[in-house]
């Protein structure tokens, strides 16, 4: 596709009117292409502002009890620290959260145990918007993460705002078993771990990760590492990468 | 994201601020002002009054779990609720495979259809004045379009249809719809541009 053609994708995506395989080549654009994030954010606004064309309409005096009620069962989710829902997994969760719809919505009385899975199934999706808006972020800077031999590749954004970044790998196969990747942001030649990912068969994965309050970075790195990560690098990184504040 | 409001109370930050604390109190409160504008939203998709309650109370539920995570640089807290309340409601209309029944719905409302401005008349004294203006000026927007284009995004935005699917609802080539979509758009995006403009609480 043209840079053209791309951003034509704009409107339509933030409608959500992308079918879902074109929604997901667009996402994957939108992590390359500042013209069209740019876009993105301009008409997402206008978008969002659709909710107020709704015919107005009285709410029945029994809803509000019923949010709070409802509320009241379930307990606010504190922000998660550490690394999110990779990508994929989140667009696995989506398929999750409409099968449990349909049983959700077929038996109305349904067990609390469902509602809570599919409260967390949503929560999932939450995350996944979260990672692009903050691929949307007007601070975002970037970091091209280039492989010391060749093949892998390495984009990272980071918000200093929201104290996230959102990096999207290429063609870097998965991790052994018992192993993993981990991301490190480097400050002033001190590693200091973002988080662990791993990529799909394909050899792609986009993760959103906490940046950990106050710290600001110039390089970031990635090493394979043990499951479950290493407090401390154990080995040289395949990937580094300087950081370029805002596009 | 649906205007908030000017005034001497709390801003809706604030509220959600309190909601990621436990604190009840501030989701009453937050009903109270965009209650409205959710329902409205969630009965423009749904269709059903019944459905439209369990919607909200799932949108709810679902600021209540997450305040900790809103994100201020995402647009307004109105904002998040109605992103949240559509895709709900979207949710529902699908589970339930009822989406060819609300678009043949909303194609009989058609002339007199969903960008009618019916705005601040059913909203409460209290609301007309904060959000009455905001409300006019989309609807309005929305209904000046050519209404073919406005036809496609109401079908997009209420009825949760692709490009696709628009077209084979409507009969129409779908670079035909594609163009009416990005068209409509855009001409919105000139019209609502005093509401896309300013900070927020």
């Amino acid at each position: 596709m043209t840079d053209h053609e791309w951003s034509e994708l704009a409107a339509p995506y933030t409608l959500g009117a992308l079918a879902p395989d074109e929604r997901e080549r667009f996402e994957a654009h939108l992590a390359d292409c500042a013209a069209c994030r740019a876009e993105v954010r301009a008409l997402r606004d206008v978008a969002v502002l659709l909710a107020d064309a709704a015919p107005a309409a009285t709410p029945p005096p029994g809803l509000r009890d019923r949010v709070l009620r409802e509320a009241r069962q379930a307990r606010p989710i504190r922000r998660a620290r550490g690394p999110l829902v990779p990508w994929l997994a989140a667009a696995a969760c989506i398929v999750i959260a409409l099968g449990l719809g349909y049983g959700y919505v077929r038996e109305r009385a349904a067990s609390r145990q469902t509602s809570a899975a599919l409260a967390a199934a949503r929560d999932s999706i939450a995350a996944r918007d979260s990672l692009v808006a903050t691929l949307l972020s007007p601070d975002i800077g970037t970091a091209a993460l280039a492989a010391t031999g060749q093949a892998p590749a390495a984009r990272l954004y980071w918000s200093p705002s929201r104290r996230r970044v959102v990096m999207a790998v290429f063609r870097l196969p998965p991790a052994p078993a018992g192993r993993t990747y981990q991301l490190w942001a480097i400050a002033q030649g001190k590693p200091v771990s973002l988080g662990v990912f791993n990529t799909a068969a394909d050899g792609r994965v986009t993760a959103a990760m906490a940046v950990p309050p106050g710290l600001t970075f110039e390089l970031s790195a990635v090493t394979e590492e043990p499951a479950g990560g290493s407090p401390q690098p154990t080995q040289q990184p395949f990937l580094v990468g300087k950081v370029t504040p805002a596009d | 994201m649906p205007q908030q409001q000017a005034g001497p109370r709390a801003p809706d930050r604030a509220l959600v601020a309190r909601l990621a604390v436990g604190d009840e109190r501030a989701l009453g409160e937050l009903y109270d002002r965009h209650g409205t504008m959710a329902y409205s939203l969630a009965l423009a998709v749904v269709r059903e009054r019944a459905d439209a309650e369990e919607v909200v109370a799932d949108a709810f539920g679902q600021v209540w779990r997450n305040a900790a995570s809103y994100d201020p640089g995402r647009g307004s807290v109105a904002g998040w609720l109605a992103t949240i309340t559509r895709s709900r409601a979207l949710d529902l209309v699908r589970a339930r495979g009822r989406r060819v029944r609300a678009i043949e719905r909303a194609a009989q409302a058609d002339n007199d259809g969903l960008a009618a401005p019916m705005g601040a008349a059913f909203d409460p004294p209290d609301r007309r004045i904060e959000r009455g203006e905001a409300r006019r000026l989309v609807a309005r927007s929305l209904g000046e379009l050519p209404e073919p284009q406005r036809r496609v995004i109401e079908l997009a935005y209420f009825g949760g249809l692709s490009q696709t699917e628009i077209a084979a609802e409507l009969h129409e080539p779908l670079g035909t719809v594609k163009t009416r979509i990005r068209a409509g758009l855009e001409k919105l995006r000139g019209s609502l541009a005093p509401l896309l403009s300013g900070g927020e609480s």
